[in-house]
């Protein structure tokens, strides 16, 4: 084997400019697959941070009749988690109304907030501090979506406990900035005193967050979802996003381990003769195989050798410095940061690096088969077979 | 010379496919060699002379007969066995000298060695050793695609018997070469032969070849038309 990876490296060198033609479309092959696959891992990543930060907490209790996915079960879906449950934990009571800006109705989630929480990492400071009324926050989503800024005051309508309208000025004394869409638009915060207050509920709240300390168990009239249920659905949609964006590299690497194929194929065509010299010199059929298997092969070796040399400074910068979002992508409704600093980790490295090899090991060898029933006289003649 | 048989031909027949029935190269073929002949089978083209170089350097199989290459039975050799053959006992030139153009004079030279198990320095050594012999020991380094007709067929001369073969096969060595060059190649052949002590079998119908010949085997459709001896007692390259 050694033979073959001496010969095979003094034939590819040999070669010239046809050999680093297609060394030059595996690396950028290599370096695209490990950069796009490295993005969605930075974005994966930030994702769920973001998402652990101002969403998810260590894990979350909801109250057994309180469906997410269904609005109807806000109003009755909520009660009180005995104090022994609720350590190292916050409560969220969820309530439905609308808001008035400019003098439209706007339908909202309002959400409760204990004023003095550190689990999540809403600025519930700006509630205390705050002199108004009812002082609120709001995202920087649901600000641009009904033009509201900091000071602003804006009508709200809500049920109280038993169902019976009413409506006050609350007043936006902080918009926060978060990457978690689900978080933001269509929502706003107030202290959970407060939503007690103006909807007459007492100790009761719809879900409660876990922090730090948490560990996340079953409690009876609640269901406990821990951080990886909380995450598959961000996660699948990554992996979606993953797999689609994968047709550009699967299509690339596919064009270049034709490079290499057609090449090979062109080889044994035009290296005849030389095939016949290597059998007249006491080579067998099979070292033959091994050696232009090794060459086709070793394209991408050098490949990554050549990724290596470009792709380290690169990615080292672009993990650094990050890619900037554009401010559409903000609003898609999915966590995705302004900044996305791609991760690069060495299971994806050497992940992506056997997947070449093997790939155009494998192509290199198909053409090469060949060898094995060829007639070495006609091989010598030059003869196609 | 050593009298020692290393080649015997029996009936040997050999047929290739043709359309929908065969055609006969070569036809009840009775031959023996002794070791350190100097050998030319001659004939018009078609008349059989590479095939039968083919079979007796294990690069191809007689349909019927025995052919014996230094005790070995060639048609039922595997292809592993072939290979070892042609590796360590025979050498072969070609009309168009085959060399790899990837590679330099020393490289091509030193090919045939990296099959066998000789360490770096000995190889070095052979290598040199054989350069030296044909007279291009300072063109060691240089690429072969840079070197002329008849120093191509040198570095293949050199190429054959950097290993010490028992037996050299050369396919019209001087068929690409003009008169001088010839003269040259076949000089430095029989200079081998009668120093090693190397069987040489050529295939040829250049005249210049017949003169250095010991012995000259006359093929005519595949049929053995006669064979003679040339006595060169007097001789000396």
């Amino acid at each position: 084997m050694k033979l073959a990876f001496q010969l095979a490296y003094k034939n590819l060198i040999g070669a010239g400019l046809k050999t680093w033609l297609n060394v030059a479309i595996l690396a950028f092959t290599f370096l695209l697959i490990i950069f796009y696959n490295g993005f969605i891992d930075g974005w994966n990543r930030q994702a769920l941070v973001e998402a652990e930060k101002w969403e998810y907490g260590e894990g979350q209790l909801l109250n057994e009749n309180y469906d997410p996915r269904d609005p109807f079960t806000i109003k009755d879906g909520y009660g009180k988690l005995p104090s022994e449950e609720a350590q190292h934990m916050t409560p969220i009571l969820l309530r439905q109304g609308s808001i008035y800006p400019d003098g439209r109705m706007f339908p909202i989630m309002i959400k409760g907030i204990e004023i003095n929480q550190d689990v999540l990492a809403f600025p519930a400071d700006k509630l205390v501090n705050s002199d108004e009324s009812i002082p609120i926050l709001i995202g920087k989503r649901l600000a641009k979506s009904t033009n509201l800024e900091v000071g602003d005051q804006v009508l709200m309508r809500w049920r109280d406990k038993n169902g019976t309208f009413d409506a006050a000025n609350v007043t936006v004394v902080e918009v926060f900035k978060s990457d978690v869409a689900s978080i933001d638009a269509g929502q706003i915060y107030m202290s959970l005193d407060k939503l007690y207050e103006i909807t007459g509920l007492q100790d009761v709240a719809t879900m409660y967050i876990g922090g730090e300390g948490y560990v996340s168990h079953d409690v009876e009239g609640w269901v406990a979802k821990d951080k990886e249920e909380l995450s598959s659905g961000l996660t699948a949609i990554i992996n979606t996003k993953k797999a689609s964006g994968s047709i550009l590299y699967i299509l690339l690497l596919a064009i270049a381990l034709l490079a290499i194929f057609d090449t090979q194929v062109l080889s044994i065509f035009r290296r005849q003769k030389e095939i016949g010299t290597y059998i007249s010199l006491g080579m067998t059929r099979i070292q033959v195989v091994k050696l232009f298997t090794v060459e086709g092969g070793m394209y991408s070796l050098l490949a990554a050798i050549v990724a290596i040399i470009v792709g380290v400074p690169l990615f080292w910068y672009v993990s650094k410095v990050g890619i900037s979002m554009p401010s559409a992508s903000q609003s898609t409704g999915v966590t995705i940061a302004d900044v996305i600093h791609p991760y690069f980790s060495l299971s994806l490295i050497v992940t992506t690096l056997i997947l070449v090899i093997a790939s155009a090991t494998i192509v290199s060898y198909m053409p090469s088969r060949k060898i094995a029933k060829m007639d070495p006289v006609n091989a010598l003649k030059g003869k196609i077979q | 010379m050593n009298t020692e048989t290393i080649i015997s031909i029996e009936n040997l027949t050999k047929q290739f496919p043709e359309g929908d029935g065969f055609f006969t190269a070569l036809k009840d073929i009775n031959l023996t060699f002794k070791k350190g002949e100097f050998t030319g089978v001659v004939g018009p083209s078609g008349s059989g002379k590479t095939t039968l170089l083919n079979i007796i350097g294990s690069l191809d199989k007689p349909t019927s007969g025995k052919v014996n290459v230094l005790g070995l039975d060639i048609g039922n050799l595997s292809h592993k066995e072939s290979a070892n053959l042609r590796n360590k006992h025979i050498g072969f030139i070609f009309q168009v000298y085959n060399l790899l153009p990837v590679y330099t004079v020393f490289e091509n030279v030193e090919f045939a060695l990296l099959l066998q198990s000789y360490t770096k320095s000995e190889r070095k050594k052979m290598v040199m050793e054989s350069l030296e012999w044909v007279g291009l020991g300072d063109q060691a380094s240089k690429r072969v695609t840079k070197l002329s007709g008849g120093e191509g067929q040198r570095v293949a001369i050199a190429r054959a018997m950097v290993k010490r073969p028992q037996i050299v096969i050369a396919d019209e060595p001087t068929a690409n070469l003009d008169a001088a060059n010839a003269h040259a190649i076949l000089k430095t052949m029989k200079k081998l032969n009668q120093e090693l002590n190397t069987t040489f079998l050529f295939s040829t119908h250049d005249e210049k070849v017949m003169t250095y010949l010991d012995r000259i085997i006359h093929l005519r459709d595949g049929k053995l038309e006669s064979e003679e001896f040339i006595s060169h007692e007097n001789d000396k390259v």
